[in-house]
């Protein structure tokens, strides 16, 4: 009710908000175990696979690794320009 | 059929000899017969909440290094018969016993009682293995805070490699004011995160301490509401289905007076 009530008047955010995210991330990282630094090196490496067959909009292309129930999916999202003629 | 349950969390602090007494004690007064061990072997604790300090003869170190039969180094309890604490030896450490020795240990305590508890010590190492070495099922308690979450997270992952099936999920510490504000995460927010079944939710409550201070444990008060958590967490352990969980509420003013007045508070978890 009260969490209701500070949404509705805009009043600043319970820090359980703050605690839930930065779990979600911490616990991800924790069993994936791979760095920041190797998940951008990763992202680097597919979008430049990836562009090899669509033209991408490099800047607006979104890496996650979620949890859900345990499980840890890597989620993206990937906006494609245009499908180029595959050159073989 | 007698089953061994380990209460283990990972992170310190979070209430596992709490829970260990607690759950012991309830489950006794439902008729079980029940034997709890203290395997936070150089930092015991459960003796002294259970009230039983004085009466230590002999310890599981001893038993396991054959100084003594099992039935010698058993308490029992001074207010339920049925009810029996194998202490920890407090003058050793964590090295002094291996999970194998501990499997046996649990075997010959499960052909004697109902269930078999142990409060295992905080940390994934050696005093971790030997307590869920001998268990059948694990329950993980944590507190609302993003430490002991991530650390329960861990510890489950452990457990579950080492195939105790389903581990199960109690709350300690809840503070529904906090969640209210939303200062604190929620039933829902830590059982979407720790993907596991919960078993019960205590709030944080001076009950705890002030029978902890008596070595009384709080689930013998049927006056107090987290002593009323404890005993439906014990009915669910024993298989009881569908005790509810009714909405948790600060202790008001009339929880007050109709606990002066003798009247037992039936709000619970
Ligand atoms: N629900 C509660 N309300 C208030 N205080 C609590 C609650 N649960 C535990 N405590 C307090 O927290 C402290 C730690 O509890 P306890 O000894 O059970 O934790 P533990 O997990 O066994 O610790 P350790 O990891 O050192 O073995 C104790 O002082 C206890 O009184
Ligand atoms: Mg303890």
């Amino acid at each position: 009710m009260m969490e209701l009530i500070n949404r509705v008047f805009g009043s600043r955010l319970g820090s359980k908000d703050d605690a839930k995210a930065r779990l979600k991330l911490l616990l991800v990282h924790d069993q994936v175990d791979l760095s920041p630094a190797q998940l951008d090196s990763m992202k680097a490496e597919i979008i430049e696979v990836i562009g090899r067959y669509v033209e991408i909009d490099r800047d607006s292309v979104d890496f996650k690794l979620e949890r859900s129930n345990g499980e840890i999916a890597l989620v993206s999202n990937v906006p494609v320009r245009r499908v180029v003629a595959r050159a073989v | 059929m007698s089953e061994c349950i380990v209460i283990t969390s990972g992170k310190g602090g979070v209430g596992k000899t709490t829970t260990s007494a607690n759950l012991s004690v309830s489950l006794a007064m439902m008729g079980h017969k029940v034997a709890v061990v203290d395997a936070d072997i150089g930092l015991r604790n459960l003796d002294v909440i259970l009230g039983l300090e004085n009466r230590i003869v002999y310890d599981l170190v001893h038993v396991i290094e054959g100084e003594c039969r099992l039935k010698q180094a058993l308490i029992r309890d001074k207010r339920l018969e049925n009810l029996f604490l194998l202490p920890a030896a407090q003058t050793r450490d964590k090295s002094a016993v291996n999970p194998d020795q501990m499997r046996k240990l649990v075997e010959q305590l499960k052909a004697e009682f109902d269930y078999v508890v142990i409060d295992c010590p905080a940390g994934i190492e050696q005093g971790f293995k030997n307590s869920i070495a001998g268990a059948d099922k694990a329950i993980i308690v944590t507190t609302p805070e993003v430490s002991a979450i991530r650390d329960a997270d861990r510890i489950i992952g452990l457990v579950e490699a080492a195939e105790l099936p389903e581990p199960r999920l109690i709350i300690n510490r809840f503070r529904q004011k906090m969640v209210d504000r939303g200062d604190m995460l929620n039933k829902d927010d830590i059982l979407e995160i720790l993907a596991i079944p919960l078993i019960g939710v205590v709030p944080d409550h001076e009950d705890i301490i002030v029978s902890a201070n008596r070595g009384a444990p709080v689930a013998f008060d049927d006056t107090s509401v987290v002593g009323e958590a404890y005993r439906r967490i014990a009915r669910r352990v024993s298989g009881e289905a569908d005790v509810p969980f009714v909405a948790l509420q600060p202790v008001g003013f009339w929880e007050n007076v109709k606990r002066w007045m003798g009247l037992s508070a039936k709000a619970g978890v």
